[in-house]
């Protein structure tokens, strides 16, 4: 206010009025507040010309910040507007339908016998697939390390193994929170871009012969041995994903033999 | 029925809500994925509210803390990520993007965040009060405050003058 050419900004009746436009401008008005605030900027042309500048500015911020649209195969938007679902959250049920909707069980419902390490590999690899983040292969070096900083984190020997005969390298990998203990992931990557993901987490109740599951365009083939339990997941080719777990399985120390089909 | 699922259908508002907010990319993919991360390792069933407003506030205080690690960046730094952006070129409603933007990493951090939850992210009052626990009054007067600078700043002559607005970045702690 010390600042005479610049007085719409800061004296506290212009703060109240400049509230009482943005309300208008984002929806948060009454119906009656909003009918009088109407009536008025029909002759209060500096008012009216505020408005207009709020709305212009909105425009220009969201042309500026578009909804990223990598992965958006993946993501399904709600069809309820998004102010009620924290009720749906809650009940967890009306947002559970509408996915349910979108991205259909193709094999057993969750809970039917899957272990939950399964579902979160599956939710890990459409989580982190769309990031670009790491595009470079791992070295050697950088391999060893990471193995050493994810054994330790799991506090058993984990090993990523090598897919290279079918195309894939190790680009990275990360440590998640698994339901029981931390979980490691790494991912491995085509000339293609086409990604997979192995997750490993710590799984003790007993060993599992090779089984898939099926969500979505996803694909995830998991199996447990030795106290760790194992997923790869991928995109839809289940046959060659198959192949590749039944390798990886046998790398790993494990009998894919046992696995029936 | 997973959180996990749910959380996959805000994962793009998070992107974009990190990218604005850091206005870098590599600075932004750490925080989404440092949120999904204390996100999965947080969550317990029978825990009620807002989804989307509990990933916001998360998101944000993982930037707050990350801010006061680097401390010190004024919003007119140079070395501040937003200085060295390619300059969106096109023209919306008569408002130049380049001359918007800039104009919005010149509003202090509590105005710029509010205006982003509110007009990009399309949040209510309530929950953007919610995201930044602060009484819905404040998010006003932010708002309110931010916009209007916003206007000064775009029918300013020159934009880039720098003696109008060095003021650094203020963390403000979060008080119930």
């Amino acid at each position: 206010m010390n600042e005479p050419r610049d007085t719409s900004a800061n004296a506290p009746e212009n703060d109240d009025d400049a509230r009482l436009l943005c309300a208008l401008v984002d929806g948060e008005l009454s119906g009656d507040e909003r009918a009088v605030l109407l009536d008025r900027l029909a002759h209060d042309t500096a008012a009216a010309e505020r408005v207009e500048h709020y709305r212009r500015q909105n425009a220009a911020l969201r042309q500026l910040f578009p909804l990223p649209s990598e992965g958006a195969s993946l993501f399904v938007q709600p069809r309820t507007p998004w102010r009620r679902l924290g009720l749906a959250a809650a009940s967890g049920l009306v947002l559970g339908l509408a996915l349910g909707a979108a991205l259909p069980w193709q094999a057993l419902p969750w809970g039917m016998g899957q272990p939950d390490f399964a579902q979160r590999a599956d939710v890990a690899y459409a989580v982190y697939v769309p990031e670009r983040r790491h595009p470079v292969e791992v070295t050697v070096a950088e391999q060893a390390h990471l193995l050493t900083w994810l054994s330790n984190r799991l506090k058993q020997p984990v090993a990523a193994p090598p897919l290279g005969e079918y195309g894939y390298a190790l680009v990275g990998g990360r440590l998640l929170p698994g339901d029981s203990g931390p979980a490691a992931q790494f991912m491995y990557q085509n000339a293609a871009g086409t990604r997979l993901t192995l997750y490993i987490t710590p799984f003790p109740q007993r060993k599992l012969a090779l089984q898939l599951l099926r969500e979505g365009e996803r694909r995830t083939v998991y199996w447990a041995n030795q106290g760790l339990g194992y997923a790869l997941s991928g995109p839809g080719d289940e046959a060659r994903l198959r192949a590749i777990a039944v390798d990886a399985c046998n790398a790993l120390g494990g009998d894919a033999s046992a696995w029936s089909g | 029925m997973s959180f996990e699922s749910d959380l996959l259908v805000w994962l793009p508002h998070l992107r974009r809500y990190a990218r604005a907010l850091t206005r870098d990319q590599a600075w932004a993919d750490d925080l989404v994925q440092d949120t999904l991360e204390r996100a999965l390792s947080k969550w317990h069933w029978g825990r009620s509210g807002n989804l989307r407003a509990w990933l916001l506030t998360l998101l944000r205080h993982r930037f707050i803390d990350q801010l006061r690690a680097r401390r010190e960046i004024a919003v007119d730094d140079e070395t501040a990520p937003w200085q060295h952006l390619p300059a969106p070129s096109n023209e919306v409603d008569g408002l130049l993007l380049r001359d918007v933007e800039r104009a919005l990493y010149r509003l202090p951090l509590e105005q710029r965040e509010v205006l982003l939850l509110v007009a990009v992210e399309e949040l209510s009052y309530q929950d953007a009060a919610k995201v930044l626990q602060v009484p819905v009054g404040t998010v006003m007067s932010r708002l309110a405050r931010g916009r209007e600078r916003m206007r000064a700043l775009l029918a300013g002559p020159v934009a880039g003058d720098a003696t109008s607005t060095r003021a650094p970045l203020k963390v403000v702690k979060h008080t119930p």
